[in-house]
């Protein structure tokens, strides 16, 4: 079945469709892990987005359920150049083709995924319509058309965080931390909970009396999908929280709590995802080599004077972490958690609930 | 190499540092340490430090006099480094980018106190490192102590030690010994007669005579990351690569793949942060090479190896992924951080970034085995091939069969090869117990039907690697049909295959026109996945994708490469290559260079204007000529690869630049070349074509023995051979591949006189001659395998003339353009032809080194149009250089288990050495002493044992041996003519003579030395058997009375001190620029 994904430009890749005819409209973004494509599809930071792999052989290892990021796939669509129908690895339950055809992940394959990489990179992120069969195809310039002047990233959060009012996890004896779910990677709780933290998962959108009301030792904001400033009630409840809890921000979080202490957020001209962001603790002067999901960024510039930045991405000296110089605040851009991509960063879990257990 | 703004480190005055290199092309330590020397001489030039580099290899490009300030091309030992650094006193020795050779030496000066006495101190990784990591013992407590899991195994200096492990632990286990090369002596063993022999073997190899017995992990996946860390601590990973050929087979002797296929996130994330805990652990500063087993069902691994040095697998994912990691190994070891340097692929992030990648690396290994029939083929943990290509692609199944195309085997497509006829059994018993054939035993056993879960089971290979293979085999099958559709092909044309190859499956003729092929556009290898526009000119081919192909604004010529590093074809072609591309950039255009050799430097993107990474064939050329609008392509540099291309290329429109296909034709078309030596007036010896074995022995006895065959277009005398009956000749037609009407064989007469050998440059008027090689073994010997001298010994005047009238007039008659290698042999006065190449040869750099000539710059200018005479290289014969020259010949038979070790006219050799010096004798005393050769001391013994045939030419040499005090030890008839000659000697009995014999002698340490030559076939198991327990017992063997007679001149004379080459009075440094 042919297909096609057209970006707001006008230019156009062929593909061959992968699964049931069907139309995605989202944000084209590229990936450049060479691993963790389960991890990618499932993580809901790119809820509303067609991702394009980079890596040109996807699914080599198949699915394997235990490295999913949430309950289902979050990605809006997917571009492949070479998928692969004879997986093996020893923890696959599924190939990924068959797998994203239960998930209903529009998907087009056999495409020059440099080419539209390379267009990604020179346009800026921008919209695209991502079109399996005839019929979706007739349709798809004109969809993308209405969605270009309708556009948002609004509800992108609402669409992956979790629905119930709290879930708990960990039975560990250290912190107790609330986690407000703006679309959490499982790896995050993996991690908290691994070190002993016990984490109770409020949804975004909880007042700051909710999350006071479960006598937290600290508040963790975690990862999400899209505009920051899509968020203004969370943003007013972080503020009024700042000199009640220690808090600690991951990437939308990082964002989120940026604002929240009166710094600003732009969105970057094509993001950052992949595996191999260099980012320099300009404490330790040590450079990691980090795990990235994020299309907006903090504005280093307009940080407080009660802000301090804590590190820098050496690709492009964007923000990658602050500290309030008063308040037990901090954030990093970048994903310490990983999965997909290196741990190098993974003490900063580590050494924030050390701090907490000092406090307590 | 720009750096960030930054202030230079405090310790970081501009220095004199040295840089030691490593020494010959040996199987294990190859062309790789050539490229990264390079990349360090320029990085600490770049510093503006003052480079002394000491290395015996004359055919490397680091040992250009442009490369260093200094270069020594003297031998790699710890008194002949103590001699230089005790005239040059460098204040730093750069230890790490020498291959194992570099870094043994430098612990040894500085554990004999050199570095101490002459207050040098050692830059980067601590020699503490160094030796903790070739230490088995302390090396394995160490990753014990951090928590690193290291397979279960004990350290031994003795057999009888490893035998109660393994009573212990039980079977299969791996030996490996410390402190050697290429995993020389280890391997793997299931029952203890294996273990006592295979560890008696490593633990002599072993320099510390230890080994380590550990359980094997057989069948685990083998994985390998390449890691650097600064003294900062930071760390990044520039790549991880997975062996196809689980853990079994050396690393050097897997298909590797770049980067890891069938690792999850989570398992290439564990290996990876394993990887950095070692190297901070280790605390290396630069480099660093780790090797893991991961088991095939459960996360688990264990580390398997370290090399805290750029290494073999450095070169390829440096190559792999663009990120040069010997350059920035070297601003590490000055003191910078990684955050300090400059991506140069991207010009605008840091050093301090992980590559990724948007296409697949996969390097296959190219082994020897077509040279030697009798070598034990089965791979294990000791390394025995001599060189790789490399393949990439945007698929798997593109990049393999790149790789396998560019081993220049003529294998275009998966079932092109010998395998496909073997027996089910044999199939079935190489998946069990790899030899260099597994690869394609695989694709056969699938073509017949077999299920890949039984393949999977039966060779431990993982099932992903199969199903690739299978449907690159179902492709072939389709196309084989006759019913492959458009679709099929272009298929074919993205998984890798040649337009040769698709039209061979087709059964259809080559030049049909394929209009349904997929169109080529050039991909960048740019260390990020496009995510930042890269400024490298690097690139590989992809079809039916958007081309990126940025046409450089100078006029561009093509250089095409010479492919994989084999015996016969070494590294010599690629100085060729390099100093071509080098060339023309001086002369305005923009060199682009086609290869795929990952270890060279002609594959080092900094060297050309485009680098077009991939097997130099047609396809590939024509793509590069075509993309580039260039003037034209040179062949004449990359060796016979190169030149076989000439027909399909010119056929295809392709100009040929130089001396074009019908030079190259007829250089190789004996009838018109036989003819036009009749014209000339030039004797060669007489011989004929045959295009039977028949007819081949007709000829022969119309010629009478002994004869010299050889099949026609073969590189370094494959098939070549002496006969001297019948017999020999019936059993050569038996082993010999059948003939060809296009390749007939060659049946000459074969002369017993001096060969000489000449390199000249002929621009159509003048001809330059550098200089005249004279060897030092008769002719029968190869070329590449005889020692040979320059300026000549022997030969006078009027002789050196006729030369010189000999090779411009063969030059003209072959219209040559350029480059023409010559070799003669001068028999009772008589000077006759025995070949003209029309084309680089092994020769070149060391008579442009030897003469200060540069004759490929010279070549290349011609080729060009340029005239010699308005260039500043002379013409007609150079004057003789007032010092000597000997290239000394290196072998790899201690790696080649089986091979039998004389000399004759098909080549042997792996690398070669230089020795210079104001003497022959010291010349040659220094080629030995480069070439490994432990020179005999006052009181030592030697085996001495000669054929019946130069029994009597051997007495003078022999008394010279007695008089310099050495016991001569010989065979019984040898002993006779010794005695005759009133030469004292020692018996020693023939084998079936009975205990003890000369093999006793030779396992139980008491000979230094044996002379061995015989070679006829009746005595040929004895003498064989002689010759291999020499290698395996370490000890030198001469198998040519001739190589005799140059020792023990060598061991008569003494040698002057180290000099560089920039300091020696050289013909070429005399001749004026015009003008």
């Amino acid at each position: 079945m042919p297909a096609t994904l057209f970006l707001a430009d006008g230019t156009r890749f062929d593909g061959e469709a992968l699964g049931q005819p069907a139309l995605a409209i989202g944000e084209a973004v590229f990936y450049t892990g060479m691993t963790g494509y389960e991890e990618a599809l499932t993580d809901p930071s790119y809820a509303g987005q067609i991702l394009n792999f980079t890596y040109p052989m996807i699914g080599n290892y198949g699915i394997s359920g235990r490295a999913a990021q949430h309950s289902r796939a979050c990605v809006a669509g997917a571009v492949i150049k070479r998928i692969a129908r004879k997986p093996s690895h020893w923890a696959l339950t599924q190939d990924l083709p068959s797998w994203l055809e239960d998930q209903a992940v529009p998907t087009i394959i056999g495409v020059d995924t440099r080419a539209l990489t390379v267009a990604l990179r020179e346009h800026g992120t921008i919209l695209g319509a991502l079109a399996l069969g005839e019929e979706a195809l007739a349709t798809a310039e004109q969809r993308l058309a209405d969605a270009v002047r309708t556009r948002t990233t609004l509800g992108l959060v609402a669409s992956v965080a979790q629905a119930s009012a709290h879930t708990r996890h960990g039975e560990g004896n250290g912190p107790h931390v609330v986690l407000l779910d703006c679309g959490v990677k499982r790896a995050i709780l993996r991690d908290l909970t691994a070190l002993g933290a016990r984490v109770t998962v409020l949804r975004y959108d909880a007042s700051a009396e909710q999350i006071l009301a479960e006598r937290p030792d600290a508040l963790f904001i975690s990862p999400g999908p899209g505009d920051p400033t899509d968020l203004p009630e969370t943003i007013a409840t972080l503020q009024g929280l700042l000199e009640c809890l220690p808090i600690f921000g991951v990437c939308l979080g990082h964002q989120l709590l940026a604002l929240a202490c009166g710094a600003r957020t732009y969105k970057l001209p094509y993001g950052h995802r992949g595996g191999n962001q260099p980012v320099q603790d300009l404490q330790r002067k040590m450079v990691f080599i980090t795990a990235h999901n994020h299309g907006y960024a903090v504005d280093g510039a307009t940080l407080p004077a009660e802000l301090e930045a804590t590190m820098i991405n050496l690709n492009d000296n964007t923000n990658e972490g602050f500290r309030h110089r008063r308040l037990p605040v901090a954030a990093v851009q970048f994903h310490p958690e990983a999965s997909p991509g290196p741990y190098d960063a993974r003490a900063l879990f580590r050494e924030w609930l050390a701090t907490l257990k000092v406090a307590a | 190499m720009e750096l960030l703004g930054v202030e230079q480190p405090a310790n970081m005055a501009l220095r004199k540092i040295l840089v030691i290199g490593s020494g010959p092309i040996v199987i294990g330590q190859a062309a790789e340490f050539d490229y990264a020397g390079v990349q360090a001489c320029r990085a600490l030039k770049e510093e503006g430090h003052t480079v002394v580099l000491v290395n015996s290899n004359p055919a490397t490009i680091m040992t250009d006099p442009g490369v260093a300030d200094a270069v020594y091309l003297e031998p790699l030992t710890v008194p002949s480094l103590e001699a230089i650094i005790a005239r040059e006193r460098p204040d730093a020795l750069l230890p790490t980018l020498g291959g194992q050779t570099g870094l043994n030496l430098a612990v040894e000066l500085f554990e004999g106190g050199v570095l101490e006495r002459y207050q040098v101190e050692l830059l980067g990784t601590p020699v503490d490192t160094i030796t903790l990591a070739e230490d088995r013992a302390r090396f394995k407590e160490a990753m014990i102590a951090i928590g690193e899991p290291v397979p279960d195994s004990v350290i031994v200096t003795e057999v009888d030690a490893g035998v109660s492990f393994a009573q212990k632990v039980g079977y299969p286990l791996v030996v490996r010994p410390a402190f050697t090369l290429g995993g020389t002596g280890g391997g793997v063993v299931y029952n203890e007669s294996e273990l006592r022999e295979t560890l008696s073997a490593g633990l002599a190899a072993s320099i510390i005579h230890q080994a380590l017995v550990e359980t094997s992990l057989l069948g685990w996946k083998e994985v390998e990351y390449e890691v650097l860390r600064d003294k900062a601590d930071n760390c990044i990973i520039v790549c991880n690569m997975e062996n196809i050929d689980p853990v079994g087979v050396h690393t050097g002797d897997s298909i590797v793949v770049a980067p890891s296929q069938t690792l999850s996130d989570e398992e290439f994330q564990m290996l990876r942060t394993s990887s950095i805990n070692v190297i901070r652990a280790l605390k290396v500063q630069g480099g660093c090479n780790i090797q893991f087993a991961l088991h095939p069902h459960r996360s688990e691994y264990r580390i398997i190896e370290v090399n805290p040095r750029v290494s073999r697998s450095s070169a390829l994912a440096s190559k792999a992924t663009g990120y040069p990691i010997a350059k920035i190994s070297t601003k590490i070891a000055l003191g910078y951080t990684l955050d300090q340097i400059l991506n140069p692929v991207t010009g605008v992030t840091t050093a301090a970034y992980e590559p990724t990648l948007d296409y697949v690396v996969v390097k296959f290994p190219r082994f020897p085995f077509d040279k030697f029939p009798r070598a034990d083929v089965r791979l294990g943990t000791q390394m025995k091939s001599t060189g790789e290509a490399m393949g990439i692609g945007r698929t798997l199944q593109a990049a393999l069969m790149k790789a396998v195309r560019g081993l220049d085997l003529g294998r275009e497509t998966l079932g092109d090869n010998p395998v496909a006829q073997w027996s089910d059994d044999a199939l079935e018993g190489v998946l069990v117990q790899p030899t260099h054939e597994r690869f394609f035993a695989v694709a056969e056993a699938l073509r017949r039907g077999k299920d890949v879960a039984a393949l999977a089971e039966l060779s431990s290979i993982d099932p992903f690697w199969l199903w690739e293979i299978a449907e690159l085999v179902a492709l072939e099958e389709r196309l084989k049909t006759g019913q492959a559709t458009p679709a099929d092909v272009q298929q074919a044309c993205q998984c890798g295959y040649s337009r040769r190859g698709i039209a061979q499956l087709q059964g259809l003729p080559e030049n049909r026109s394929l209009d349904s092929l997929a169109p080529a556009a050039f991909r960048m290898v740019d260390t990020a996945a496009a995510e930042f526009p890269a400024r490298s000119p690097y690139y590989y081919l992809s079809y039916g994708e958007a081309d990126e192909m940025r046409v450089p604004p100078r006029e561009a010529v093509v250089v095409v490469g010479s492919g994989p590093i084999r015996i016969g074809q070494g590294i010599e072609f690629d100085y060729s290559c390099v100093h071509a591309a080098w060339a023309l950039d001086a002369a305005g255009f923009a060199p682009v260079v086609v290869n795929n050799n990952p270890e060279t430097v002609s594959t080092d993107f900094d060297v050309s204007d485009v680098l077009i990474f991939e097997p130099p064939g047609a396809d590939e050329v024509q793509a590069a000529y075509e993309a580039t609008g260039a003037r034209g392509v040179m062949l004449s540099f990359g060796g016979q690869t190169a030149i076989n291309l000439a027909d399909q290329l010119a056929d295809r429109g392709v100009r040929i630049i130089g001396s074009d296909r019908r030079s190259l034709a007829m250089a190789e078309d004996r009838g018109k070349f036989d003819a036009a030596l009749t014209r000339l007036g030039v004797a060669r010896p007489e011989g004929y074509a045959a295009l039977s074995f028949r007819k081949a022995r007709e000829i022969a006895r119309e010629l009478g023995f002994p004869v010299l065959v050889r099949p026609s277009f073969v590189l370094g005398g494959r098939g070549m051979e002496v006969i001297y009956n019948e017999g020999q000749l019936a059993s050569y037609a038996e082993s010999a591949p059948p003939i060809r009407p296009e390749a007939p064989l060659l049946v000459d007469k074969y002369l017993r006189g001096l060969e000489v050998e000449v390199d000249a440059v002929f621009d159509g008027h003048d001809i330059l001659i550098p200089g005249i090689f004279e060897h030092i073994e008769r002719a029968g010997i190869h070329s590449g395998d005889s020692i040979s001298v320059y300026p000549t010994q022997t030969i006078d005047q009027a002789m050196e003339q006729r030369i010189l009238t000999v090779t411009r007039a063969i030059a003209e008659e072959l219209e040559i353009r350029g480059l023409i290698n010559i070799q003669f042999v001068i028999h009772e006065g008589t000077l006759y032809i025995i070949e003209a190449n029309p084309r680089a040869s092994r020769t070149v750099p060391i008579i442009s080194k030897a003469t200060g000539i540069n004759l490929v710059a010279a070549a290349t200018r011609v080729a060009l149009g340029e005239k010699l005479k308005d260039l500043p290289y002379g013409t007609g014969l150079a004057p003789k250089a007032p010092f000597v020259v000997v290239k000394v010949p290196v072998f790899s038979f201690a790696k080649m288990r089986g091979v039998e070790t004389i000399l004759g006219p098909e080549m042997k050799s792996t690398g070669e050495v230089l020795g210079i010096d104001a003497t022959f004798g010291g010349a040659l005393r220094k080629g030995f002493i480069g070439a490994g050769i432990r020179l005999p001391a006052e009181g030592a013994r030697v085996l001495v044992s000669i054929s019946d045939e130069e029994k009597l030419d051997a007495v003078p040499t022999m008394r010279r041996y007695a008089a310099l005090g050495f016991t001569l030890i010989a065979t019984p008839g040898t002993r006779r003519v010794l005695e005759e000659a009133g030469i004292p000697s020692e018996a020693v009995n023939k084998i079936q003579a009975g205990s003890p014999h000369v093999l006793d002698l030779l396992i139980g340490r008491q000979v230094d030395l044996v002379i061995n030559n015989a070679s006829g076939r009746r005595e040929i198991s004895d003498n064989y058997k002689i010759r291999r327990a020499a290698v395996e017992a370490g000890v030198a063997c001469l198998t040519s009375l001739d190589t005799a007679q140059a020792l023990v001149g060598a061991l008569e004379a003494t040698a002057g001190p180290p000099c560089p080459l920039q300091e020696y009075d050289m013909p070429g440094f005399a001749v004026q620029a015009p003008g």
